[in-house]
């Protein structure tokens, strides 16, 4: 149960010049749900989005429920297993909201035509917008296209969520509607990487937390230790900033 | 949930108010009124075939079957230029340096050779390079060598080949342009469900792209329509050939080169709605 289903050994990515990420080691466990924060630019994103391959590392080793990725004959396989929710949504424009969760269900994981609407009117009632089946995503809210790009990523019955600053592009009343869809799916014991600043969310939900900051994990910590108080200077700075 | 309702009702009245503008003009205004200028055009050609019947009706009647050759070439050179397109478009954006390389000097080498040299050469020029393949292959592979010397090209055949490569080529920018205006989080989303590339492509990409290069896509039907009258040159007989063996033996150039000009305005023109049409069918807000 308490197996590892994410391990990062060592791992650096540069953009150019930039290094966005140096020697970061990170592994978590089934069910687990972990948040990173950080400033902007400190690599929280690389590191997510070196999870499910959209940016491999220059070096080190990334192991993802058994399977190495730099090794990995099938990277599709793998990217069908780890759900992914973008800052900007990324819904497909041209579908409606239940085409948008049944397109992959259908060409990849090769489910009928039923059974996949059956799978995403489900998944729509749960995120709570069963109404919306039909919208096309200009039709639909900030926090409503958020909650369709969720249903969508958990129609792949994925054994892990990555989350990439899913509030930061939401008005303000519109967070909490997404905070509670994955406030629910946290308890239900999905393993859970989230880039977020919500403290709501960081208190409730998260086990551990990790801050980088220039490319380097450089503390860990846990809900309670973020409020008895944090080892590093340059911690505290960043949480004295966004605790007001 | 409570808070977007009131959103919503914007939303929807903002969908339904252009329609219901359109509703309340009168019908001559709510028109596209670039059909008007068609249907005169079309008026006034059928005036002269019809109350004139010498030259204009002579004419007409001379030039038909170039009529249909001129719009089956424009066809079916469009069928395989949107295929010749899509492969070009795709070989554009793709990573491989092989496959990008490939298709980048394709598209610089055509679009540097005007059409008219591009169908004199495939037609006359060709082939003697086949020819001249064949006769260095005679003793390595006689049946193929044998096939390359008596190679006979078919006028029609080689205008369809010459437009095909040519406007493939432009073509391919269309289509590279178009999958490249579609935001990059589009394929990273596509990939992060566990589609191939080629399946993002297929069911994301190249959807949303199709909408944006419907415009210049409709443009290039046009252009090629009016740039098919250069088959003529090629022993095709379309119907600026038809126009010039008509003239040659009744000297009557104006006439002629008039009913030449409308018959090709009213294709411009009735395209030129069809695409407008279809673009507005097909756009969706994003």
């Amino acid at each position: 149960m308490s197996a590892n289903i994410i391990e990062i050994e060592h791992v650096s990515k540069r953009f150019g010049r930039v290094v966005a990420l140096d020697d970061v080691s990170l592994t978590v466990k089934q069910g687990e749900v972990v948040v990173i924060i950080g400033p902007s630019g400190s690599g929280k994103s690389t590191l997510l989005r070196c999870i499910n391959h959209l940016e491999s590392a220059d070096s080190g080793r990334i192991v993802v429920d058994g399977i190495p990725l730099t090794e990995a004959k099938n990277i599709d396989k793998v990217r069908a297993e780890v759900g992914i929710v973008f800052q900007l949504f990324n819904l497909f424009p041209h579908l409606t909201a239940l085409e948008n969760i049944t397109l992959a269900q259908r060409i990849v994981r090769k489910k009928p035509q039923e059974e996949a609407e059956r799978i995403a009117h489900q998944l729509l009632a749960k995120v709570g917008i069963p109404e919306k089946a039909n919208a096309y995503p200009a039709q639909l809210s900030g926090g409503q296209q958020q909650r369709v790009a969720i249903a969508r990523a958990l129609a792949m019955q994925p054994k892990i969520m990555l989350f990439d600053e899913p509030t930061s592009a939401l008005d303000p009343e519109m967070i909490k509607e997404v905070l509670d869809v994955m406030l629910d799916l946290a308890k239900e014991g999905m393993t859970m990487v989230v880039v977020s600043h919500e403290m709501g969310f960081v208190k409730a939900a998260a086990r551990r937390i990790f801050f980088m900051c220039d490319g380097h994990i450089i503390e860990e910590t846990t809900p309670e230790g973020l409020l008895t108080g944090c080892k590093e200077e340059r911690t505290r700075q960043f949480l004295s900033k966004i605790l007001i | 949930m409570v808070s977007n309702e009131g959103n919503d009702i914007v939303r929807e009245i903002e969908r339904m108010a252009p329609a219901q503008e359109a509703q309340s003009r009168p019908f001559l205004l709510r028109i596209d009124r670039w059909w008007l200028l068609f249907v005169g055009v079309v008026i006034i050609t059928s005036l002269l075939i019809i109350k004139e019947p010498d030259p204009y009706r002579r004419i007409f009647v001379f030039l038909q079957d170039g009529i249909r050759v001129t719009l089956s070439i424009t066809v079916v050179s469009f069928l395989l230029i949107l295929l010749a397109g899509l492969i070009g478009g795709l070989g554009r954006v793709a990573k491989n340096p092989i496959i990008n390389g490939i298709a980048s000097i394709y598209v610089e080498i055509v679009r540097g050779i005007p059409l008219l040299v591009q169908l004199l050469f495939i037609y006359y020029a060709s082939p003697v390079l086949l020819r001249d393949l064949g006769l260095r292959l005679s003793s390595i592979w006689p049946t193929l060598s044998a096939k390359l010397i008596s190679v006979k090209l078919n006028p029609f055949g080689a205008a369809v080949v010459g437009l095909t490569v040519c406007y493939g080529a432009y073509m391919s920018e269309i289509f590279r342009a178009g999958i490249e205006s579609i935001p990059k989080g589009q394929m990273e989303a596509a990939r992060s469900l566990g589609m191939n590339y080629f399946q993002a492509m297929r069911y994301v990409i190249l959807p949303q792209a199709v909408r944006v290069i419907l415009p210049p896509v409709g443009n290039e039907f046009v252009a090629l329509l009016k740039d098919s009258s250069l088959v003529s040159v090629v022993a095709v007989a379309d119907m600026t050939r038809r126009g010039r063996e008509f003239m040659a033996f009744t000297f009557i150039p104006l006439e002629t080169w008039m009913m030449v000009a409308l018959l090709y305005l009213v294709m411009t023109l009735f395209f030129a709605r069809v695409v407008a049409y279809m673009e507005r069918k097909t756009s969706f807000v994003r």
